[in-house]
């Protein structure tokens, strides 16, 4: 019992990270309609730059997180010309070549990563962010900071974000456009810079899962981004491509999967059998649980 | 209403979509306070007119005005903001969003005065004010073409183009549809519409256009088309 509380513990916080990340990438898919396969690792690759920075000023934590956010968003807002550029190349919105021109950029960060920071080797964050300081410990069961955080800023920043969506302005030409990007142009809704948005939005909550991240498991590697990346698009799948709703029940349930596998099977193949149960429900229902939003 | 000074003038436009030529040196105006008709067969251009008055394709020549301004080529976002706006063929009403969410859409531009056109649209569509938190699948076609014109509205527009308001309505339903154009008319808006009913649109218009395979055949008061030979075998069955 013990054992299972702790592992719930650790996947929910786990999870809300996932949910945050799909979240992002969803809406991505739905305004932008663009596949960014590696806005996760835009989002490692700003859990560097907090790296860097928290190292340079002394673990300054307000301008580490800072500096994380700001990156993330710069890196989004900054590929976005690049992305509509290639779609209007096509003439017409092509989901498959933003994709390519995502994975390039992936791929970019991923080399970058490997040589200009630390030689390439993982780097771990400083104490001073405070992710594994122990909040309370019963037994089997310890809740971190990190653990705490996570949750409970994933919990702020997806009710800030479907607040958003539902209260807004801007969220209602997002739902608009998700809709039916055509009909949406024909009532007056501007595409590009509601795109661009879209983009600065995913960026804001990116740099909020870098920082939850590098809180809860405390360290970064130029491998981290494309594992995340795969696992991103995975739960994007398995709730149904677009599906925003779907993405946070299977975001949460991935995390918790990966816990519970931790805790009674074996930590190093949790990754393994997460994807197997994934390929049988994708076997079941090829369109998500949830259904495809496109 | 007296109609006076020309809204909307489009000279000599021509617009294509690869090979196919949708518009042949199309010209035409609209004079504040009118209500005009385009009369054509599917395929005519009628759509193809609308939408890039709108902005929504990009003429190979010719030229848009709009109260006295250019507005060939602009950004379909900026014509609505300059006060054109669509009522789109199939309603273009979305499903999945709620009929008070379909309407703020089109406030997008015009939000500080979305609270007082609300109750306006209430006032004269009250079925839209009584099903507002409903989504907006759950309407009729008739209802949606009424939300369809009330989200229109929301815009606080000079000149409302309308694409044919009747397709796919029941008869009874098409005759709510024409009484609500030339309600709206009598309220001051000036109306662009689009139909392949040519009897009912002829009807309630001033004046009208004949398009045939994207250019203009014929134009005159309503009147005058309503008694002219060809258009009555061609559009009006008789």
């Amino acid at each position: 019992m013990q054992v299972l509380i702790a592992q719930l513990i650790n996947g929910v916080s786990l999870g809300s990270i996932y949910v945050l990340l799909v979240t992002g990438f969803n809406l991505l898919l739905l305004v932008a309609m663009i596949i960014h396969f590696s806005y996760p690792q835009v989002v490692v690759f700003s859990m560097y730059v907090a790296w860097v920075v928290l190292k340079y000023t002394g673990n300054n934590l307000l301008l580490g997180v800072l500096a994380a956010v700001a990156a993330s968003i710069l890196m989004n807002v900054a590929s976005a010309p690049l992305f509509q550029k290639v779609m209007q190349k096509r003439g017409e919105v092509d989901i498959n070549s933003t994709m390519v021109l995502s994975m390039g950029i992936g791929m970019i960060i991923t080399d970058v990563l490997s040589h200009s920071f630390n030689k390439g080797f993982p780097v771990a964050f400083p104490d001073a962010l405070g992710g594994s300081r122990s909040i309370l410990k019963a037994g089997l069961i310890s809740l971190t900071m990190g653990q705490v955080v996570a949750l409970g800023v994933g919990v702020i920043a997806v009710s800030a974000f479907f607040l958003l969506l539902y209260r807004s302005r801007a969220g209602r030409a997002f739902r608009a456009i998700a809709e039916d990007p055509n009909g949406a142009r024909l009532v007056g809704i501007p595409l590009l810079s509601t795109g661009f948005a879209s983009y600065a939005i995913t960026g804001l909550l990116g740099g909020v899962s870098a920082i939850l991240l590098a809180m809860l498991i405390g360290s970064a590697s130029p491998g981290l981004g494309e594992q995340v990346a795969h696992k991103v698009l995975a739960v994007s799948i398995i709730a149904g491509l677009g599906n925003l709703v779907g993405g946070l029940v299977v975001g949460l349930g991935l995390g918790v999967l990966e816990a519970v596998v931790q805790g009674y099977i074996s930590g190093s193949w949790s990754n393994a059998i997460a994807f197997v149960i994934m390929l049988v429900v994708i076997l079941v229902k090829p369109k998500g649980i949830f259904g495809v939003k496109l | 209403m007296a109609p006076s000074d020309v809204l909307l003038k489009v000279d000599d436009l021509s617009v294509s979509y690869g090979h196919v030529q949708a518009l042949r040196g199309v010209s035409l105006e609209v004079r504040t306070g009118e209500i005009v008709v385009l009369i054509g067969a599917n395929g005519a251009g009628k759509s193809s007119l609308l939408e890039t008055v709108l902005g929504i394709n990009r003429p190979e020549a010719g030229s848009i005005t709009f109260k006295g301004r250019a507005i060939t080529g602009m950004a379909a976002d900026r014509v609505v903001r300059g006060g054109i706006s669509l009522v789109p063929e199939g309603r273009g009403v979305f499903a999945a969003m709620s009929v008070l969410d379909n309407l703020l859409l089109g406030a997008h531009h015009n939000l500080s005065n979305a609270p007082a056109n609300l109750r306006r649209v209430f006032e004269w569509f009250p079925l839209l004010g009584e099903r507002k938190n409903q989504l907006a699948r759950t309407l009729s076609g008739g209802e949606r073409q009424m939300l369809a014109i009330g989200r229109s509205l929301m815009a606080a527009p000079s000149l409302i183009m309308i694409d044919e308001p009747s397709i796919g309505l029941a008869p009874i339903v098409v005759a709510t549809i024409f009484e609500i154009i030339v309600h709206l008319n009598r309220e001051g808006y000036t109306i662009l519409l689009s139909e392949q009913n040519a009897y009912k649109a002829l009807k309630c218009a001033h004046r009208g256009y004949v398009l045939e395979t994207g250019s203009v055949a014929l134009t005159g008061t309503a009147a005058e088309l309503l008694g002219d030979p060809g258009v009555r075998e061609a559009y009006l069955g008789a």
